[in-house]
C-alpha cells in the first residue's frame, strides 16, 4: 500500500512538472502571518505593503532588495480592501516602519468585511503551537513538491475545472487559467511565461474582470461612505505616523479595458487624490511619471514579471524622490 | 493537536517508536502520559492546568468516596467532584450563554443592565475528559467498580491522548485495566490500526472537510431566499459532513489507540440505517448515549416510576443531552426533537404492546451500547428500509437546529426545505448538487448493507491485493485533498 502511494505520488509530481507547472506555495493563513511577523523590523531595514493582487504582482521583492538593501515585506491580500490591514497596522502599537498603501479604487473603496484579512488575523491572533509547527512542517514541503500547490492541484480544484453547466442565477466557479500565476514564499505573484505569450489565456482572465464588472458604468459609493472611508484612513494614518512610522500610497498600473473605466468609475480627484491630501502622505499615482505612465498589463490588471521589475525601479526612484529611504518620518 | 495535520504525523511517529522500545512499562506509561500531554498543551498550553487539577481532585475524592462509609461525608465529597468538575464545565462553556440569558431577562424585566461582554475561551475538550472523570467519581460513591490503584493508571485514563479531546468517553473498567498490565500491539492490530486512521482520515478530511463543509457553510451562511433544492442539499450536506467529522475523529481515535495495543469502545456504528429513534441513539455517538442512560436518565429514575415520569426523565435527558453539544438554545430544541420523536416511538410501541421503542434508553449489561438490537429491526428487508428513511428524513430537520445559530436561521431553512419560500435564489453550482448527492446516497447506501456489520470484520473477507487497492485509494485522496489542520466540529463541544 505504501510502496503503491509512493509510485503514484511520484508519478503525479512528474506528471505536472512534465506539464510545464512551476512550483508555488499556499498563500494561507500561515504564509501572510509569516511575513505579517516582519512588519516589526526598523523603519531603515523594511518597508511593508499592503494592497490587492497588483501590488503582489507589481513589486519585484528581488529587485526591490538587491537596490534598495532593505527588506520588502508583502501582505497584500489579492482581490481584498487593504483598509483593513491599514487599521489592523494603526492599531498595532508595535508598528512604527514604513508602508507603502496601494490602491485599487474598485476595491480599496469597498464596504465590504474581508474575509482573507479576517482569516489571517484570526490565525495571527489565535494559532496554536500545533498550527504553527504544521505550517513550518508544510512550507518544507511545499519547497520540494508541486503537486501540494492546494489552489492548483487539490481534489477540489481539480473537480472545479469539470466546469460542469450551472443553474440560471447560480454565480460559478470562476474559470481561472491554471497558467495564470504562482505565489513564491515571499508571497509575490508571479505571471507564468505560458500566461505572457498566450493571448488565449489573456482573453480568459480579461472575460472574467468584465464578469467582476470591470467595464460596469458606476460611480464610486455615495458622500457619506466615501466620508466615512477617509476618516478610517485619516485616523490609522495618523496613528502610524505618530509612533515615527511613515506612509505612502501608490497606484500601481493597469490598462485596457480596466483603466479605461476605473477613472470614470473611481474619478481620481475626488478618491485617489484625496488620500495623500488629506493623510499628508506622499503618493507615487503610475500615470503622474514618464517611466511608469506607459506600462501595458497583459489582461488589463497586472503586469509581468519582467514588466514588474521596471516598474519596481522606477518605484524606488519615485520613492527616493521623496525621501522615502533617508528618513523614517 | 488535530488528527489531521502535519505535526500530529510527527508526533504518532515518535510515539509509536517510543512505544516499541525496550522500555519497563512503567516507562511506556510515563511516555504515554507525557505525550498525552504535549497532544492536548498543543492547543493552549495553560489549559493544561485545568487537566491536572481535575485529574488529581478526582483520583484522590474517588478513592476517598469508595473507602468513606459516613454516608454524610460521602455526600459531601460526591458534591465536592460534582462542583469541580461540572463547576469548571458550566464556567467555560455555558458561563456566556448563563449571563447572555440572564442579561435577557433583566431587561424584559425593565431593568437597564449591559455588563462587559466576558471573553471566555472554551478549552479544547472539556465536556469529553469532565463526562470522563465524573463517570470514575459517580461509580466510586456507587461502589461500581474498584479505585484505580495507581495514580499514573489514573491520570494515563483521563488524559490518554486517542480519547482526550473529542472520546469516545471512555469508562474506567474500559480503559484501566489495560494500563495495569504491559500492552504492545500485535502485527494485526499495528495493521487495522493503522486502517482505521486511515480511514477515518479520509472521512474527515476528503468527505466532511474537502466535499461537504463548503456546501453546508454557503447554505447555513446565507442570507437570502433560497430554493427547496439548495436548502436540502445544504442540510444534507451537513448531515454527512457532522457524521463523516465526529465518526472520522473516532475511527481515528480508536485506530490510534489499536497501533499502541489498547482497545477503545465503539462509537458510531452506520447512524443513517437507523430504524426509529431508538436505533439512532444505539448507532449515534454511542459513548455518550450510554453516559447519559447511566449517569443522568436512570439516576432520574429511568423507567421504573410508571409511564409519566418515563415520558418526563427521556425528555429532560435528551434536552440536557442537546445542552451539552453547546450554549445556545437552538442545541436545546434539536435535543427536545430527538425526545419528541422517541416519545412518539415510544407511544406507538406502547399502543402495540411490542418492545421495539421501549428500549429506547434501558439500561443493559453491556458497556457502551444501548440494549441488544431486537430482532425485529435486524432484517435487511423492504420494510425496514422504508422506516430508515423515514427516520434519515427526521434526522436531516433536527440538524437544522443543530447547525443553526439563532431560530431565524433555522425558520428560514424550514421553511425553503418545505417549499415555503417564493422565488428563491439558487446558490449551489451543480458541481456542490453532484457531490452531495453522490455522497449522501453512497453513505445511506453503505449504512445500509453495513448495519449489522462492523469495518474489521469485513477486511478479512478481502483479498489481500483488493484491500491493498481500496487503502492506497483512500490514503492517496487524503493526501491529494490537501485539507489539513482543520479542527473537528466535535472539539467546539
Amino acid at each position: 500500500m505504501l510502496a503503491l502511494s509512493i509510485v503514484f505520488l511520484l508519478c503525479w509530481e512528474y506528471y505536472w512538472h512534465s506539464s510545464g507547472y512551476v512550483l508555488g506555495y499556499n498563500d494561507d493563513d500561515a504564509l501572510w502571518c509569516r511575513n505579517r511577523a516582519m512588519v516589526y523590523e526598523p523603519a531603515d531595514k523594511a518597508t511593508v505593503f499592503i494592497g490587492s493582487s497588483r501590488m503582489k504582482f507589481d513589486v519585484d521583492i528581488p529587485t526591490w532588495e538587491t537596490i534598495t538593501g532593505e527588506k520588502a515585506v508583502q501582505l497584500s491580500i489579492a482581490g481584498s480592501n487593504p483598509r483593513a490591514a491599514l487599521v489592523n497596522l494603526g492599531e498595532d502599537e508595535k508598528f512604527k516602519g514604513k508602508l507603502v498603501v496601494d490602491v485599487t479604487e474598485g476595491l480599496f473603496f469597498g464596504t465590504w468585511e474581508d474575509e482573507k484579512l479576517t482569516s489571517h488575523l484570526k490565525y495571527l491572533k489565535e494559532a496554536t503551537p500545533s498550527q504553527k509547527v504544521s505550517a513550518q512542517l508544510s512550507f518544507a514541503l511545499e519547497h520540494k513538491l508541486l503537486f501540494l500547490d492546494q489552489e492548483l492541484f487539490s481534489l477540489n480544484a481539480l473537480l472545479t475545472r469539470l466546469y460542469l453547466h450551472d443553474r440560471k442565477g447560480v454565480r460559478g466557479d470562476v474559470p481561472w487559467p491554471t497558467k495564470f500565476t504562482t505565489t513564491n514564499f515571499r508571497r509575490q505573484e508571479i505571471m507564468t511565461n505560458e500566461f505572457v505569450k498566450d493571448t488565449t489565456l489573456q482573453r480568459r482572465v480579461t472575460d472574467i474582470w468584465t464578469m467582476f464588472g470591470a467595464l460596469d458604468k458606476y460611480h464610486g459609493v455615495t458622500r457619506d461612505t466615501l466620508q466615512k472611508i477617509f476618516d478610517e484612513v485619516k485616523t490609522a494614518v495618523a496613528k502610524i505616523k505618530a509612533r515615527g512610522g511613515n506612509v505612502i500610497f501608490t497606484r500601481t498600473p493597469s490598462s485596457g479595458g480596466y483603466w479605461a473605466n476605473e477613472p470614470l468609475q473611481h474619478p481620481r480627484a475626488e478618491y485617489y487624490d484625496q488620500l495623500p491630501a488629506i493623510t499628508h502622505c506622499g503618493s507615487v499615482h503610475f500615470k503622474d511619471y514618464p517611466d511608469t505612465k506607459d506600462f501595458i498589463c497583459p489582461e488589463w490588471s497586472h503586469l509581468s514579471r519582467p514588466e514588474a521589475e521596471q516598474y519596481t525601479k522606477a518605484l524606488i526612484g519615485h520613492l527616493k524622490e521623496q525621501h522615502w529611504f533617508a528618513n523614517a518620518r | 493537536m488535530v488528527f489531521n495535520s502535519y505535526t500530529f504525523v510527527v508526533f504518532f511517529i515518535l510515539i509509536l517508536i517510543l512505544h516499541n522500545l525496550p522500555f519497563s512499562w512503567k516507562t511506556k506509561k510515563i511516555n504515554l502520559l507525557l505525550a498525552s500531554y504535549v497532544f492536548y498543551a498543543a492547543w493552549n498550553p495553560p489549559f493544561i492546568l485545568l487537566l491536572w487539577l481535575s485529574t488529581v481532585v478526582d483520583f484522590f475524592v474517588g478513592r476517598a468516596l469508595y473507602t468513606q462509609n459516613n454516608v454524610a461525608k460521602k455526600r459531601m465529597l460526591l458534591v465536592v467532584s460534582l462542583i469541580g468538575n461540572l463547576g469548571m464545565l458550566c464556567f467555560f462553556k455555558y458561563g456566556t450563554f448563563v449571563l447572555d440569558n440572564f442579561v435577557t431577562l433583566v431587561n424584559a424585566m425593565g431593568i437597564n443592565y449591559h455588563p462587559a461582554k466576558p471573553n471566555i475561551i472554551l478549552p479544547a475538550g472539556i465536556s469529553f475528559y469532565t463526562f470522563t472523570t465524573l463517570c470514575y467519581t459517580i461509580d466510586m460513591y456507587k461502589r461500581k467498580s474498584e479505585p484505580v490503584k495507581h495514580f499514573l493508571d489514573f491520570a494515563l485514563f483521563v488524559t490518554f491522548f486517542p480519547h482526550l479531546v473529542a472520546g469516545p468517553i471512555v469508562r474506567p473498567p474500559q480503559l484501566v485495566p489495560q494500563f495495569e498490565t504491559e500492552r504492545k500491539a500485535t502485527q494485526q492490530m499495528l495493521l487495522q490500526g493503522l486502517f482505521l486512521m486511515t480511514l477515518g482520515l479520509f472521512m474527515k478530511v476528503v468527505l466532511a472537510d474537502s466535499m461537504l463543509s463548503a456546501t453546508a457553510n454557503s447554505i447555513f451562511g446565507s442570507e437570502g431566499k433560497l430554493p427547496a433544492l439548495d436548502a436540502w442539499m445544504g442540510v444534507l450536506a451537513f448531515s454527512g459532513q457532522i457524521f463523516f467529522d465526529f465518526a472520522g475523529y473516532s475511527t481515528c481515535a480508536i485506530g490510534v489507540a489499536m497501533t499502541l495495543g489498547f482497545i477503545l469502545p465503539q462509537n458510531f456504528f452506520y447512524p443513517y440505517a437507523a430504524i426509529g429513534f431508538s436505533d439512532f441513539w444505539r448507532r449515534w455517538h454511542i459513548t455518550l448515549s450510554a453516559w447519559l442512560r447511566d449517569y443522568l436518565y436512570i439516576p432520574l429514575g429511568g423507567n421504573r416510576n410508571g409511564k409519566v415520569r418515563t415520558y418526563i426523565n427521556l425528555m429532560i435527558t435528551m434536552l440536557l443531552g442537546g445542552l451539552w453539544h453547546g450554549a445556545n438554545w437552538t442545541f436545546v430544541v434539536w435535543g427536545g426533537l430527538h425526545g419528541f420523536y422517541l416519545w412518539v416511538e415510544k407511544a406507538i410501541a406502547d399502543y402495540r404492546k411490542d418492545k421495539v421503542a421501549a428500549i429506547a434508553i434501558t439500561p443493559s449489561g453491556e458497556v457502551g451500547v444501548l440494549g441488544a438490537v431486537p430482532e425485529i429491526l435486524k432484517p435487511k428487508n423492504f420494510r425496514n428500509f422504508s422506516i430508515a428513511l423515514f427516520t434519515f428524513f427526521l434526522i436531516n430537520v433536527t440538524w437544522v437546529f443543530f447547525r443553526a445559530n439563532t431560530f431565524t436561521k433555522a425558520w428560514y431553512l424550514l421553511k425553503s426545505m418545505f417549499g415555503f419560500t417564493i422565488k428563491g435564489e439558487p446558490m449551489l453550482t451543480t458541481l456542490a448538487i453532484a457531490k452531495v448527492s453522490v455522497i449522501v446516497t453512497c453513505m445511506v447506501i453503505a449504512h445500509w448493507l453495513m448495519r449489522n456489520t462492523k469495518v474489521l470484520d469485513v477486511i478479512p473477507k478481502l483479498s489481500w491485493w483488493f484491500f491493498g487497492i481500496v487503502w492506497t485509494v483512500l490514503l492517496l485522496l487524503v493526501i491529494l485533498s490537501q485539507e489539513s489542520s482543520s479542527s473537528f466540529i466535535y472539539f467546539q463541544f
